[in-house]
């Protein structure tokens, strides 16, 4: 295979990681509140602009970054959960509550999104200082950064610890069961709400951290959140219920693109997930690794 | 507007025929008297209907008409005739009553508009108040020919139905003289039917605004900072004089400022006899640069052109570096960079910008005292707030503005602002080649400034790079 | 309200014709223009209701449909010199037969898939447009003639406004039938579950896919009214934003209802214009309200302005209804029990659960 033909590829398998950061946070909330979180791109941006905060304003050094920008990222999925997701829930019958959910988290993303913008130092794009630094590695012909390899090895750490999570721990088990059946649930004795609460602020803490390490690999301004469509994209390849599918996911978009930009145009970049999603849907739907999906009963 | 006050005139004139004959006949001539006077002017058609409602409530009242006559005619007596005259008023300043609309004796009203809000804030609130400070530096030394300036300004979000909303508010409510903005290109040019139809003059701002200015019509003025195609022009001429090039590859975005800019660089680069040896479209919202790169690497260019906005210029000096190519000079056009410094800091490698070029239409860089200047004019004018890279671009638009309602003189419209444009040859110690105009041009700029910047200091490249106008078009 | 429309709904209609002729005399062309953008964006809202509040059909694909309309209308004419009165049903035709084509396999999606396969579309259809440089022009857009009525050059916005009026109205009118026939019923039931709906003998999917092209084609004829008092469309106009407008829209409004639906039309299109009045330094905060509009919208109001102003009015008559019984009636004062019950019933607070509601609602 030719050197541009590997590079690709390599490349594409970091993007997609990053791709595949995002789509993470998206499922884990996906799997247990079966709810479609379309502000998840602005917590990746605001968790990029966090660790800007912290270093460049601050003056903390790097490993102030992590405890910050997870406890405020999940503060505020916890909040958002707790005071307007609640608020809805109590309002609507199950069967009609997605729609309106979905609404907030629009309104969350625009929220996020607004009031970034208001600060002036975001008016130019920004770049983060990168975690790991140092001359790039090279394997062959094919060049990586440090910090390319740094997201690789957190994706899989985060990946592979939230598998074991949900598979084999009490609590994983017990999401799972709020997902597929709230009011069984709460009568077995888990207690839904704060469970709820937790998972939106692990999942929006994990964006955050997907923020960190995208930041510098491109460029922040406020309309970072965009890259929530490669999230969705990725879980819906992988499949909305598998996170081991959604890293999968995510990599095989990230070499698809960056495989079209070379053989076909570059112009065809932006269309490529996007082509996928509408495949993937409708040829199948449950993705690689996902469940099948049955209808739910009502 | 002679086709709302007939219309109204021929419906009211209606009521005539209903009343008492006899006793109307006396007043059915006064209404007919103001019927047959032809309107001078709008403002007399205003008036021209008042007197026509008074005429008419007589005529539809003969109780309350006995020793009335137009002349001592008091609408006091009347809680209809005042609602009718009200109504009427309006009618009469929904149309343009003025003579020239936005000017009156002691002020000139220009209506600015930018993106104030959106993610295209950096290139509208620093040039409107850059704007802003210019205008009000010439009200504080007397005004033109004894008139001030007064600025309405209006966020346009560069999208082309918000602008086009904050232009006809500023027409036809706010009524001013000229309109003063625009930053974004696909955006101002929406607005250029209605001001050719309304003939009203517009004065970019920002936007380079190349299909607003290609072919040119005559009450739209533009590139104030260049045009897509000076950049692409400029930079390919230096790399063909200066770097020698033989072999140019050129990284664009696919939208329309990316099509002009391919477009006359192309043309350039075959007038120099250099090969175009990759050509690379590439979508806004790009955020890995791998495929495009990799292409340019493998075609062997011995100069690249970029033409990528603020966050994708980066990248592709990223990878550019990261690909082992700074060997190889790159050339960014100008919207790539707001503001140097982080340009810089946002690339990270000082070895990505040792072969480092880009266009820049004003002289602020490299003139340390010019831009110290202007930046704390910016701040005593505007203390808490830090401009931003494009704060000087307002500067040359607003300029030709000054000088063009100058030259216009005191017997001010808006013909003969355009006509006063039209003959604008302005040297300022701003920009870097004149602003100029002429009967079939409407870009102003079309010289620019080429600089080595190796991330802490810009050097200015010997000689001014000009477009001839042709090239690409 | 089901059965036909009764002759009260159509004055609304009739008074919007009168102020089609009128206000064009009368209002600068900035407000005309407005009133413009209103109208058209009225068409495209009624036409995504469809989907989004009558069937609960949670579908992203609008704005291509629309997309499809402007550039079919003004290609139309500018290439093949068709007029507009024949080019825009072609194109608001042909916007639907792409509705149908999407409708089909998008009816096997469930909601949350749905919204993603269809969001994917109109990015698709997005590109399209950028990038089908030989038909669209590209991302250069596309100046847009003006067009001919008869004879009549639509150019000026005091012009275009009646016409566009005279559209609205027909399609107000044809709503109102629609609202009220056994399809609406269907979609209604749809919403609420589709097994119940299939197992009381609706055709579930053809009804879906008739929602589907119907709501495309409403979205050509908002593409066409594009064409009437704009001079230039680029692809840039087609993207999300347009999309969350809209959406914001419905939410404000009261999806579901006709009237819901154009209240919140005018609420979200004028409040940018209102905007204008704010000091310019504070404009940048506009996303951030947009945002807390939207969720403190969806919070307290889930069935829109409307929602509110029909709650009130049952809540009205209900009270009515209970003081008619207990003060009028000496009878009742006998079962303290029954009135207690009573009482509690119409002290209900107004916010219930919404299935509960929908199926004894007013359209």
């Amino acid at each position: 295979m030719s050197p541009i033909i590997l590079q690709a590829i390599a490349s594409g398998l970091v993007t997609g990681c990053v791709y595949a950061l995002v789509s993470l946070s998206l499922v884990i909330v996906y799997k247990s509140v079966d709810l479609l979180n379309f502000g998840g791109g602005e917590l990746v941006m605001v968790g990029g602009y966090l660790a800007l905060l912290v270093v460049v304003r601050f003056g903390f050094g790097y490993l102030m970054i992590f405890p910050v920008v997870i406890a405020v990222g999940f503060a505020i999925g916890a909040l958002f959960d707790r005071i307007p997701l609640n608020w809805i829930r109590r309002g609507h019958a199950p069967g009609t509550v997605i729609v309106p959910m979905i609404v907030a988290t629009l309104g969350l993303s625009y929220l996020l999104k607004g009031a970034v913008r208001v600060i002036p130092y975001t008016e130019e794009p920004r770049r983060l200082e990168p975690l790991w630094r140092g001359e790039p590695l090279f394997i062959g012909d094919v060049v990586l950064q440090w910090q390319d390899v740094g997201i690789v090895a957190v994706t899989a750490v985060i990946m592979l610890g939230l598998w074991l999570f949900f598979r084999f721990t009490l609590l994983g088990k017990a999401l799972r069961a709020i997902s597929q059946n709230p009011r069984a649930a709460a009568l077995v004795g888990i207690p839904v709400t704060t469970l709820r609460m937790a998972v939106w602020g692990l999942s929006s803490a994990i964006a955050g951290i997907a923020g960190v390490l995208l930041a510098p690999k491109l460029l922040m301004t406020p309309d970072m959140g965009s890259i929530v469509m490669m999230g969705f994209a990725s879980a819906i390849i992988g499949g909305f219920t598998s996170l081991p599918g959604c890293v999968i996911g995510g990599m095989i978009i990230g070499v698809v693109q960056n495989l079209v930009g070379i053989l076909i145009s570059p112009q065809a970049i932006a269309v490529t997930p996007f082509f996928i999603i509408m495949i993937v849907l409708v040829v199948r739907p449950q993705g690689l690794l996902g469940e099948v999906i049955a209808a739910k009963k009502v | 507007m002679g086709y709302e006050s007939e219309a109204t005139t021929v419906a009211l004139s209606g009521v005539i025929a209903e009343a008492d004959h006899a006793r109307t006949a006396r007043y059915a001539d006064d209404a007919g008297r103001v019927l047959a006077a032809a309107p001078k002017s709008q403002r007399q058609a205003g008036h021209h209907l008042r007197e026509l409602v008074k005429a008419l409530l007589l005529a539809a009242n003969p109780l309350f008409a006995a020793g009335n006559t137009t002349k001592n005619f008091n609408l006091r007596q009347y809680r209809l005739g005042r609602w009718l005259v009200a109504i009427v008023a309006l009618f009469g300043s929904a149309m343009p009553a003025m003579a020239e609309p936005g000017v009156t004796d002691s002020e000139i009203v220009i209506g600015m508009f930018a993106p104030l809000s959106g993610p295209l804030v950096t290139y509208g609130l620093d040039p409107v108040q850059t704007a802003q400070m210019l205008y009000e530096q010439v009200n504080q030394k007397g005004g033109i020919h004894g008139r001030k300036i007064r600025v309405v300004v209006e966020d346009d979000k560069c999208q082309a139905t918000a602008l086009v909303a904050a232009v006809k508010k500023l027409a036809t409510v706010d009524n001013v003289f000229i309109l003063h903005g625009g930053s974004c290109t696909a955006a101002v040019t929406a607005a250029q039917e209605f001001i050719t139809r309304e003939k009203i003059p517009l004065v970019m701002l920002v936007a380079a605004g190349d299909p607003g200015v290609f072919p040119p019509t005559r009450y739209m003025f533009g590139s104030f900072g260049g045009t897509q195609r000076l950049y692409a022009a400029a930079l390919t001429e230096f790399a063909a004089r200066q770097l020698k090039s033989k072999r140019l590859a050129i990284i664009v975005h696919d939208d329309e400022y990316g099509n002009a800019s391919l477009a006359t660089a192309k043309a350039v680069a075959a007038r120099y006899g250099i090969e175009v040896v990759a050509v690379e479209r590439v979508p806004l919202n790009i955020n890995d640069l791998t495929a495009p790169m990799l292409n340019i690497r493998a075609a062997k260019p011995d100069a690249i052109l970029s033409g990528a906005y603020p966050a994708p210029a980066v990248l592709v000096a990223q990878k550019y570096a990261e690909y082992g190519m700074t060997a190889t000079p790159l050339l960014e056009m100008t919207q790539g960079i707001p503001t140097a410094s982080v340009f810089a800091k946002n690339v990270g490698n000082e070895a990505a910008l040792r072969n480092f070029y880009y266009s820049w239409a004003q002289n602020d860089v490299g003139d340390e005292a010019l831009r110290q200047k202007w930046t704390s004019m910016y701040k005593s004018r505007y203390p808490d707030r830090e401009p931003g890279g494009f704060m000087i671009i307002g500067v040359p638009s607003t300029v030709a503005i000054i000088a063009a309602l100058e030259r216009a003189g005191p017997n001010l419209t808006r013909e003969r602002f355009v006509d006063a444009m039209e003959t604008l040859e302005v040297k300022h110690e701003v920009m870097a080649g004149p602003i100029k105009f002429a009967p079939g041009r409407r870009d102003a700029i079309r010289d620019v400034n080429v600089v080595k910047f190796d991330g802490k200091t810009q050097t200015v490249m010997p000689g001014i790079y000009s477009w001839n106008g042709m090239d690409g078009n | 309200m089901f059965g036909a429309p009764t002759p009260r709904q159509f004055i609304p209609i009739a008074i919007l014709i009168v102020l089609g002729l009128v206000l064009p005399l009368v209002l600068p062309q900035y407000f005309l223009y407005i009133g413009n953008l209103l109208m058209m964006y009225a068409v495209l809202a009624l036409g995504f209701d469809i989907l989004l509040g009558w069937s609960g059909q949670f579908a992203f694909a609008h704005i291509a449909f629309f997309g499809v309309g402007i550039y079919g209308t003004a290609l139309l004419q500018i290439r093949l010199g068709i007029p507009f009165v024949i080019g825009m049903p072609i194109a608001a035709l042909g916007a639907g037969l792409i509705g149908f084509l999407i409708g089909v396999p998008a009816t096997r999606l469930r909601t949350v898939y749905l919204a993603l396969a269809t969001f994917a579309f109109a990015e698709c259809a997005q590109w399209v447009f950028r990038t089908w440089d030989s038909v669209t022009n590209g991302t250069d857009g596309v100046r847009i003639p003006a067009p001919r009525i008869f004879g009549f050059i639509v150019e000026k916005d005091a012009s275009a406004f009646p016409v566009l009026a005279l559209i609205l109205a027909l399609v107000l009118v044809s709503m109102l039938f629609l609202s009220t026939s056994k399809f609406a019923r269907s979609l209604g039931a749809i919403r609420e579950s589709e097994h119940v709906a299939a197992v009381s003998g609706i055709n579930v999917a053809f009804v879906k896919v008739l929602a589907f092209t119907i709501s495309a084609v409403y979205a050509g004829i908002a593409g066409g009214m594009y064409t009437l008092f704009q001079s230039f469309v680029s692809p840039d106009a087609l993207d999300v934003t347009l999309l969350v407008l809209l959406l914001s829209m419905l939410v404000v409004g009261g999806s579901g209802s006709i009237p819901g639906v154009v209240i919140g039309v005018v609420l979200m299109g004028v409040f940018p214009e209102i905007l204008r009045f704010a000091p310019p330094r504070l404009l940048v905060w506009q996303e951030f309200v947009y945002g807390l509009i939207i969720v403190l919208a969806i919070m307290f109001m889930p069935r829109g302005v409307w929602g509110i102003v029909q709650a009130r009015a049952q809540r009205k008559t209900s009270l009515a209804v209970k003081h008619e019984l207990m003060e009028g009636n000496k009878e009742a004062q006998r079962y303290p029990d029954g009135i207690a019950l009573l009482d509690s019933r119409f002290d209900a607070p107004l916010r219930r659960p919404a299935s509960a509601q929908s199926l004894h609602d007013g359209r």
